[in-house]
C-alpha cells in the first residue's frame, strides 16, 4: 500500500521538478532528462555517491548483518564498535535490550543547539535506528555498495527517484551533512548527493566493474 | 508549559531547550535522577518517558510533548516498592548509590519489555549505565532475580 502510494507520487515527481521543505533543508528532486547522462557521467556520479555512502557519517550505521553500530572516522580516532555494548538487535532500534532513542532522543524541531555538544549522542526529529541489514556499507567496496544500492531487493524496493525521495524524507540522513559537535560531515551536500543519485539513475545505475 | 511527572501535572516556565533533567532537579525539586555527565555517557539521569528508559539530560523539555515522565520517586513507594527496587534491596546492590536510581530505572525498563533477559541481554541493556563502585556483578544478578520475581508474580 505504502509503496503503491510512493510509486504514484514518484510518477508525478518524474514529470515535474518538486521542491520539498523538510527540517530546514531544501532539497529539489529534479532528475535530468532521460538519455541526457552518459555512462561515464553516471560513473562519475557514482564515485561521489560512494564517497558519501562509505563516509563514517553514513557507513557507521550501515553495518549489515552486524547489529553493532560503529564509531569510526576522524571524529573518533581508532575504529571501534559503538561504546556501551550497544546492540541494535533484529529490531534495528535496540528494542531487545536498550533503545537507540534512550540516548539519541527525538527532537520535535531543529533546535540550533541540539547537536553542538561534543561527544553527546546526536539527535534528529525522528527515531534513531540502524539501517536495515541488507543495506550493508561499512567496510565494503564501491562495487559491492553499488550493486546493493541498485538492486530493489537490497535497497528497500526503490528506484533511484525513490532513493532520492528517501534522502529527502529521512532526517537521520539529513543529519549526516549537519552532524554537529566535532563530527566531520558527509562530503558534498545533501542536494549534490541527491543530484548525483538522480544522474546515476538516468545513466542506468552503472557500477565500476560493469 | 505543562508536564506530567510521576502522575502529577506541573506548570513550568522554562526555555524549551532546557534538558528534562534540569527541569526535574532545579524546577521541580525531584532529585532522584542524577547529573553525571550531561552527554548520555553514564546513565545516572535515566528516567522513563512513556514507560521507556531515556537519558533525561538528552531530552529538551520542548521535545517532551504530551509524554509522561516517571522518575525513581514514582517507580514505587516505601510501602509498595517496585519489584526491581525490592530485589535491589535484597541483594544490597548499592555501594555509594549515586548511579543506582539510573540503574534501577534502566533495569525496570528492560524487564518491562523483556521479562526474561539472558545475561548477554542484561549486559547489553545495562552497559550504558556506569557504576564507579563496580557493582556490575550484583546488578546483573539482581536483574535476573527481579526477572524471576516477575515471572512468579
Amino acid at each position: 500500500m505504502k509503496m503503491s502510494f510512493l510509486r504514484a507520487a514518484f510518477a508525478i515527481t518524474s514529470l515535474f521538478s518538486v521542491t520539498v521543505l523538510s527540517a530546514g533543508d531544501k532539497v529539489e528532486i529534479n532528475p535530468p532528462l532521460a538519455g541526457s547522462v552518459s555512462k561515464e557521467q553516471g560513473l562519475e556520479a557514482w564515485s561521489r555517491i560512494f564517497e558519501v555512502a562509505s563516509h563514517p557519517r553514513c557507513a557507521n550505521c550501515h553495518t549489515g548483518p552486524s547489529d553493532r553500530p560503529m564509531w569510526s572516522g576522524p571524529s573518533y580516532g581508532k575504529t571501534r564498535v559503538h561504546g556501551m555494548n550497544i546492540q541494535a538487535g533484529n529490531s534495528r532500534i535496540g528494542a531487545e535490550t536498550i533503545l537507540c532513542s534512550t540516548c539519541h532522543t527525538n527532537k520535535s524541531e531543529d533546535w540550533s543547539n541540539a547537536n553542538v555538544t561534543k561527544h553527546a549522542a546526536p539527535r534528529v526529529a525522528m527515531s534513531w535506528a540502524l539501517a536495515p541489514a541488507t543495506a550493508h556499507w561499512f567496510g565494503r567496496t564501491t562495487q559491492q555498495i553499488c550493486e546493493q544500492l541498485r538492486n530493489p531487493e537490497t535497497n528497500g524496493d526503490r528506484d533511484t527517484l525513490e532513493i532520492a525521495e528517501h534522502l529527502n524524507h529521512d532526517l537521520i540522513l539529513h543529519w549526516a551533512w549537519a552532524p554537529g559537535g566535532n563530527r566531520e560531515p558527509a562530503p558534498y551536500s545533501l542536494q549534490e548527493h541527491v543530484n548525483d543519485i538522480l544522474a546515476w539513475g538516468v545513466a542506468g545505475t552503472p557500477c565500476p566493474q560493469d | 508549559m505543562q508536564i506530567t511527572v510521576n502522575d502529577t501535572s506541573y506548570t513550568i516556565d522554562v526555555e524549551p531547550e532546557m534538558p528534562l533533567l534540569w527541569v526535574l532537579r532545579e524546577e521541580l525539586g525531584i532529585t532522584g535522577p542524577k547529573y553525571g555527565c550531561g552527554i548520555a555517557q553514564c546513565g545516572a539521569c535515566t528516567v522513563h518517558v512513556n514507560g521507556y528508559a531515556v537519558r533525561s539530560c538528552q531530552l529538551a523539555i520542548g521535545d517532551l510533548g504530551n509524554s509522561s515522565v516517571k522518575t525513581i520517586e514514582g517507580l514505587g513507594t516505601p510501602d509498595s516498592l517496585h519489584i526491581v527496587q525490592e530485589a535491589w534491596i535484597e541483594h544490597q546492590v548499592a555501594q555509594c548509590g549515586y548511579c543506582q536510581s539510573g540503574q534501577i530505572m534502566q533495569a525496570a525498563s528492560l524487564l518491562s519489555t523483556n521479562p526474561d533477559p539472558s545475561d548477554d541481554q542484561i549486559d547489553a541493556a545495562m552497559s550504558g549505565n556506569l557504576c564507579r563502585c563496580g557493582t556490575y556483578p550484583r546488578i546483573r544478578a539482581v536483574v535476573k532475580a527481579a526477572a524471576k520475581k516477575l515471572q512468579g508474580s
